[in-house]
């Protein structure tokens, strides 16, 4: 590799701007001597004189000294009767289902002394296996929000529950018409209660009482073109473990499609190069997790995908009944596509994530073609998700809207007054009802409403669900509710005269729940299935014959088309409170605290958007306009939006009228305190689009028709990576497609750095790096246990599940929109992400080596390439940053692992300037006391604390922290080991990160061991280390990224490279 | 300093208490000491001698029995299994009806034990009126209060008299420089020196002494210094008053309760745990301490526990208050601590960190190392108690027994330490053991995550 490279920090310095040049000599200002400087005559009229500074140093000291002095009596307060299954200092794990109306899961939570501190997914029961999102693990934090409502409301005025009660009852029976609004039901308790008012109210043929389920984002055209393809209205169960081509249309279903959670775990089954490999094919206008993963990705407008179906229909014999169109930017991934599914087969799978039934009609078609229907999707264990009918709910809606709406309106984990396009209308209307919400917080909805009765948080009440109708799930409190808030389910039962208030303690929904498992499973242990939060249910096969069905209303094409999409943390803004998730990076344009539109950068030079950004430098904002309606947000660009589309997350603009909601849900000023807009209420984050949705055919679409126009003003962005690619620079990101790896020797992809060394006779020769080194081995690497970690670039998804799950394990502080910006966020565990350029055959690896141009390489390619890679520390056996600490604060031990001694560090910073991975923070500030952070950071209130894991110290300002490899959990398997007098057996430990990864990319575990998974895993021929040739050693490896493409460019290029070293090797 | 003051308002109620239980475990060796501890180990979870509890009252139970029709030797079957019993003896059968529970089955106790037992139960009467004694045993506690004040007023004797010599010194100073001025020749207001000249003068007349002195004096002041400021916060000693005066040595030194009942989590978690309150009530329910001097205390655990006495065996109101401990053994937030390592891995005693809690008094408190060196099988520390420097002391000089097959999780460590290169074994064995530092019990995030 005799290459001579330039290096430069920035376009700037390769372009070497005057303006670049001028900083570049101030950065270490010494051309004033001291003499100048003291003869600087303001110098002696600055207030603080030196006797002054003096004294109060010396106060200071004495001060410090005397305060040390004390010793605080701390106090001790025992149980005074200890529940059984409470060990102080030991942790309690419960077996546990998340549900929101959105996210599913089984889960696992982990309380320490009554106190949820930690949620993740159930790896041995449930068919989710493991899986979970940033928005699950990241809830646990909700049941500590100083916002939520601590009891019953009427007219905004605190009630109690008896009076409440009285006044319900007596509104529903004296109504002429009852309406429950509720997001998805999926407990069969609550059905039953439902069904149970049903009854009661309406009689026999009366229609006193109506059911309305609404969901936030609309997945009712599938049931709907399951009605007309197999006449019945499900969403069928979907394998994509056992699909070996995979192609979508719109749908991100690794991160917010439907059941992301079973999908992302079923998808990373697939991803094993060394094992049957999937082909995934996307078809979509904005890069979305999903898209990012794609072995090939099509860039197409929401209108274009019929006519990509239509191709693909057609090429495999059918006849889609319209005509196909596949623009130029897909023609490649289609005709790729068209191969592949001719190939597999009936191991095929075809997803559309659009809300238009005549797409959803062709997808079937498609499927239906491949004889997928059976296979690959089942029409039996059908998801029992999504039931919201949107004709139905549009009906509702007008009839509130114009008056004609029921007496009494209850609704239930729904929020339609930001959800619905027409949300304001619907809320206008509101005052001629009386309304009752079960919200637990007074939003958008609930502070419009007459009574709120708010629910328990998720993980404070019993409950039970069926989101797939093979499986039965129980969710059990896993604290008792902290405050006086009563379960949805008493509170229907309470109000339908079917049960008394319980208060506190209350057993209701309990006996209920226990009653309506008896009823369904007779012979079922309930006991047995709370242990294991689920039990499968056998299910008849379903005879559903597919029949032929006309695709219309197809979506239609515009010069602008907007599409509207959800983001991995925020989602459709149930959690937009939530401190942790608005500081989670979006996976593709690792923007933090902010929704923006995104589109191509080619468009936006062309239209004169600036393109880049830093701190300094934010984005131009831009105004679009869809129905009449405007928002001005910042304009970002994202390389692989299609090219006359923009994209917009949905879930901001929470609170506009500045709802208590959370104060994390709005904007805060630089030095704390929220920023007030012109109206003196909070200001939002980003903006509400819901009101962009598009309605065809009666059901909600979310890409519509818009105009964009470019507005004043330029607005900051908190991004974690400013940068875009990663310049060719093979040593930190290796990717192959799986010809290559398949037939190639580990030379032609994954070679070993090598350096150049004098022989005996003198010659230079190529040696290993492996074979340098400055240092003597550490004298016990080999010996006791040495902790590793595996990362699979093939697997990895890039969702930020793991992100949200160092930062809960680790207690690592929310710093806020302002300090990321200035590069100070915290993560542990940060995810960066390379597009690859035109100047590369794959993301790192140089397509031309000889013309290479890195100027251009800056740039990434229009529709690129994407590698997610997750960067934590690397526990270095041979670490800079430890040889540089003036005070040992930072030492290695004989496991392997790079300690940090917070309270001998002394914030000197050289070993985080020393960092080769730059995975070192910086504690600027005391988050958890210091004014800037009071609205973000939740260790700042004494119940947002309850959160904290008390075995990780709560680190101060003044002092550098990383990642531990979570060495509390190491402990804590090394213990239980000893005490046991058994080895640590392999996968026995797990790093939080590791835990939570739901397609199991990463694996840790003692290296020493040579039977172990990790010791496995490292010596694969995929695993390498970043930026190997520094010589540090680290105990993190990485596996190359195989993507099953063909790729001629690099075929070429990797197996030419590959000579040439081997001939370089044997000079 | 704080911890001082209360240590010293204590001592008093120390005395009284060491007393105390000097009387009442005088009492107890006059009765059987057999039938005593079978009595307390078997029987006294639900029986008293005097009063009715979870169990009737044993007071001349055998004469209730005999009186009352039961069959020869039938009250013997009936502590073996009283089911049996309660089978073929309609009095035993009617004895069979109390409430609330039924009693257990003692197989293993033999007629002899049982007689012993109920002989001892007979003497109760007696021994509950002795403890009259009490308050006139007293007396020698006080004469142990006051040597705790003759003992505090002795250093005020020794500055009172170090002020009067420097009286004297100075008074027989000034009179000297007087009769000087007066003797000399030379006329008034001439040459007269200052304090400070005659000061300076004599110093370098004695200037080689002066100076060692004063080299002395800077660097034991330095010395001083640092060792205080190394003492800051440092607490070995440290006795908080508590709101129940709670007898560890009548609990873990005349009962023989083991540690490990009361502070149960201490093999499982981090914390050995303050005992909850339903512990306490285990043995508390009978042990109400009616009549005693400390009967006020356990009313304290009844006020908490919610346990109401007024009515017959007593039942629990649900009105429960938590008792608030002051705690004695503090560390810092950034100090990780695992109980259980240590005494379940470690095989560690409590009395090695803890001192002998069989012989402490009223509450516990931190043992001084120096108290600590005492006991048996302890490593010799010099550093104060709970300091960073106590624990590495002891782990740089403990040694962990690898490769002995006790446990498995060590002999895998031995095993990897004997199939790499044997040098760095060799090396730690040089001085006969492998330490815990050795294996790693000095580095940073063992305790600091």
């Amino acid at each position: 590799m005799g290459l001579t490279r330039k290096y430069w920090k920035g376009i700037e310095e390769l372009k070497e701007t005057p303006e670049f040049i001028k900083h570049k000599e101030q950065e270490f200002p010494s051309q004033q001597t001291i003499e100048q400087f003291l003869a600087d005559e303001n110098l002696a009229e600055t207030s603080t004189a030196r006797r002054d500074f003096l004294k109060f140093l010396g106060f200071s000291v004495a001060a410090a000294t005397l305060a040390a002095c004390e010793a605080p009596v701390t106090k001790a307060v025992p149980y005074v009767v200890k529940p059984e299954n409470v060990t102080p200092g030991m942790p309690t794990w419960y077996a546990s289902t998340y549900y929101d109306g959105n996210s599913y899961a089984s889960i696992l939570v982990k309380t320490r002394e009554g106190r949820p501190i930690f949620i993740k997914g159930n790896h041995e029961y449930g068919f989710t296996k493991g899986g979970t999102n940033p928005q699950i693990v990241a809830s646990v934090l909700g049941l500590y929000d100083r916002e939520r409502l601590t009891g019953p409301k009427a007219n905004k005025k605190d009630v109690s529950w008896s009076s409440v009660d009285k006044e319900i009852s007596s509104a529903i029976k004296s109504a002429k018409k009852v309406t429950l609004l509720s997001n998805t039901v999926i407990s069969p308790s609550m059905k039953r209660a439902i069904a149970e008012m049903t009854t009661a109210l309406n009689g026999e043929g009366g229609s006193k009482f109506e059911f309305v389920q609404y969901d936030a984002v609309s997945y009712s055209a599938i049931r709907e073109a399951n009605l007309k393809n197999f006449g019945a209205e499900i969403i069928p169960g979907y394998d994509f473990s056992k699909a070996k081509t995979i192609v979508s249309l719109d749908a991100d279903f690794l991160s917010s499609w439907l059941l992301p959670t079973e999908f992302a775990v079923q998808y990373g089954q697939t991803r094993n190069p060394e094992g049957n490999m999937s082909k995934h094919f996307q078809f979509e206008s904005v890069m979305t997790v999903t898209g990012s993963n794609a072995d090939y990705r099509g860039m197409a407008k929401p209108s274009e995908l019929a006519g990509i179906l239509a191709f693909l229909i057609n090429g495999l014999g059918g006849n889609a009944g319209i005509p196909v169109a596949v623009p130029a930017s897909s023609k490649l991934a289609a005709e790729e596509a068209l191969k592949s599914l001719k190939k597999t087969g009936k191991d095929s799978l075809v997803v559309c994530g659009s809300n238009n039934v005549g797409l959803q009609i062709l997808t079937n078609k498609l499927n239906d073609r491949l004889k997928s229907y059976g296979n690959t999707i089942d029409l039996t264990n059908t998801i029992e998700l999504f039931y919201g009918n949107d004709k139905k709910v549009q009906k509702f809606v007008k009839d509130v809207v114009s008056g004609k709406g029921p007496d009494v309106l209850l609704m239930l984990g729904v929020n339609p007054v930001y959800t619905l396009p027409n949300g304001d209308d619907f809320g206008k209307a509101l005052s001629k009802i009386t309304t009752v919400s079960f919200a637990s917080h007074e939003d958008e909805t609930a502070s419009l409403c007459k009574y709120i009765c708010p629910d328990h948080h998720a993980l404070e009440a019993w409950n039970d669900y069926q989101a797939k109708k093979g499986q039965y799930a129980i969710a059990q409190p896993t604290i008792r509710p902290l405050h006086d808030t009563a379960s949805a389910l008493e509170s229907l039962l309470v109000w339908g005269g079917k049960a008394k208030r319980g208060g506190k303690d209350s057993a209701v929904a309990y006996d209920y729940i226990a009653s309506t498992f008896k009823l369904n499973a007779p012979t079922g242990d309930f006991a047995f299935t709370t242990h294991n939060s689920c039990m499968d249910v056998t299910l008849a096969p379903a005879t559903l014959i597919f029949t032929d069905a006309t695709a219309s209303n197809l979506p239609k094409a515009s010069d602008l088309e907007v599409s509207l999409y959800q983001k991995a943390g925020i989602g459709t803004g149930l959690h937009a409170n939530n401190p942790w998730l608005q500081e989670l990076p979006d996976p593709i344009t690792k923007v933090t605290w902010d929704n923006y539109i995104t589109m191509n950068p080619v468009t936006m030079e062309k239209d004169g958007y600036v393109t880049t950004y830093d701190q300094e430098h934010g984005l131009n904002t831009a105004t679009v306009t869809v129905n009449g309606k405007t928002v001005t947000l910042p304009v970002y660009p994202m390389p692989g939006q299609a090219i006359g589309t923009i994209g917009i997350a949905l879930g901001y603009g929470r609170g506009a009228n500045g709802e208590k909601i959370g104060k994390a849900a709005y904007q805060t000023k630089e030095y704390g305190g929220h920023d007030l807009g012109e109206n003196g209420k909070p200001k939002t984050i980003g903006a509400n689009v819901f009101s962009f949705a598009s309605t065809v055919n009666g059901n909600y679409e979310y890409s519509n028709s818009a105009k964009i126009a470019k507005a004043e003003g330029v607005y900051p962005i908190a991004a974690t990576q400013i940068h875009h690619t990663v310049m060719g620079r093979h040593s930190i990101v290796r990717e192959t497609t799986l010809d290559i790896f398949a037939n190639r020797d580990k030379e032609a992809y994954n070679p070993a750095h090598k350096l150049e060394k004098l022989n005996q006779e003198g010659h230079h020769e190529e040696r290993p790096v492996s074979e340098f080194d400055l240092w003597d081995a550490h004298p016990v690497e080999k010996i006791g246990h040495r902790w590793g970690m595996t990362i699979d670039l093939s697997s990895c998804i890039g969702c930020g599940t793991c992100l949200v799950a160092c930062q809960a394990e680790n207690n690592v502080p929310v710093v806020g929109k302002d300090e990321v910006r200035r590069g100070r966020e915290m993560h542990w565990l940060r995810i960066d992400r390379y597009f690859s350029t035109e100047e590369e055959a794959a993301v790192g690896t140089k397509k031309d080596k000889d013309n290479f141009s890195y100027d251009k390489a800056e740039h990434a390619a229009e529709n690129p390439k994407v590698v997610h890679m997750p960067m934590l520390c690397h526990h270095c056996n041979h670490a800079p940053c430890e040889t540089v600490c003036p005070v040992a604060a930072t030492t290695h031990s004989n496991e392997g692992l790079n300690q940090m001694a917070y309270n001998r560090c002394i914030g000197t910073r050289y070993c985080a300037n020393n960092c080769p991975y730059k995975v070192r923070r910086f504690n600027w500030f005391n988050y958890p006391s210091y004014k800037k952070f009071v609205e973000v950071n939740p260790a700042q209130d004494d119940l947002g604390r309850m959160v904290l894991n008390p075995d990780v110290t709560v680190r101060t300002r003044g002092v550098m922290e990383k990642c531990s490899l979570c060495v509390q959990r190491i402990q804590a398997t090394k213990l239980v080991a000893k005490k046991e007098a058994r080895v640590v057996a392999d996968g026995e430990f797990a790093t939080a990160c590791s835990d939570a990864c739901p397609t199991n990319a990463i694996i840790v575990g003692d290296w020493n061991d040579i039977k172990s998974n990790i010791r496995k895993s490292s010596e694969d021929k995929r695993a390498y280390q970043a930026l190997e040739e520094v010589g540090v050693k680290p105990n993190i490896w990485y596996k190359v990224k195989v993507r099953n493409e063909d790729n001629n460019l690099l075929d070429k290029l990797q197996v030419a490279e590959a000579k040439v070293e081997h001939k370089k090797s044997h000079h | 300093m704080k911890i001082s003051n209360i240590q010293f308002l204590k001592r008093y109620h120390v005395a009284s208490w060491l007393v105390l239980f000097f009387a009442i475990s005088m009492i107890s060796f006059d009765a059987s000491g057999q039938g005593e501890a079978l009595f307390k180990s078997k029987c006294a979870t639900c029986h008293q001698p005097l009063k009715n509890s979870t169990g009737p009252k044993l007071y001349q139970v055998r004469d209730k029995w005999a009186s009352g029709g039961a069959k020869e030797g039938s009250i013997y079957t009936w502590v073996n299994n009283w089911q049996t019993a309660a089978a073929s003896d309609p009095y035993a059968a009617e004895v069979s009806k109390w409430s609330p529970t039924a009693m257990s089955a003692f197989p293993d106790l033999k007629k002899e034990d049982i007689d012993a037992i109920f002989d001892w139960v007979d003497t109760q009467q007696e021994a509950t009126n002795n403890t009259g004694g009490t308050a006139e045993e007293m007396t020698p506690g006080s004469k142990e209060g006051e040597e705790g004040e003759e003992e505090g007023s002795l250093s005020w004797i020794w500055i009172v008299m170090g002020v009067v010599f420097l009286v004297i010194i100075l008074a027989v100073g000034g009179v000297r420089r007087q009769l000087k001025i007066v003797t000399s020749d030379e006329s008034e207001g001439q040459d007269r020196l200052t304090y400070a000249e005659e000061f300076r003068a004599w110093a370098w007349k004695y200037r080689l002494y002066v100076g060692l002195a004063t080299l002395v004096l800077v660097i034991s002041t330095v010395v001083t210094l640092f060792q205080g400021l190394y003492r800051i916060n440092v607490v070995e000693d440290y006795q908080p008053s508590q709101p129940i005066a709670f007898p560890h040595d009548r609990h873990a030194g005349v009962n023989g309760i083991d540690c490990k009942y009361c502070h149960n989590s201490v093999t499982k978690s981090k914390s050995a745990g303050i005992p909850s309150v339903n512990v306490c009530m285990n043995c508390h329910k009978q042990i109400n301490g009616e009549g005693k001097p400390f009967a006020g205390e356990i009313k304290k655990i009844y006020e908490a526990a919610g346990w109401d006495v007024s009515s017959g065996a007593g039942k629990y109101t649900g009105k429960t208050k938590p008792i608030v401990w002051n705690k004695v053994h503090v560390l810092p937030d950034h100090v990780y601590f695992n109980h259980s390592q240590h005494v379940v891995v470690g095989g560690i005693d409590c009395k090695q960190c803890h001192g002998d809690m069989t012989k402490m008094n009223e509450t516990v408190k931190v043992q001084p190392v120096e108290e600590l060196n005492k006991i048996e099988g302890n490593i010799k520390l010099t550093k104060p108690t709970l300091t960073m420097g106590w624990c590495i002391e002891c782990h740089g000089a403990k040694d962990v027994a690898l490769g002995n097959g006790k446990n498995a999780y060590y002999d895998e460590i031995h095993r990897r330490l004997m199939n790499n290169d044997k040098t760095l074994y060799r090396k730690y064995l040089k001085d006969g053991k492998v330490t815990v530092s050795e294996l790693g019990g000095w580095e940073c995030a063992k305790c600091h995550y």
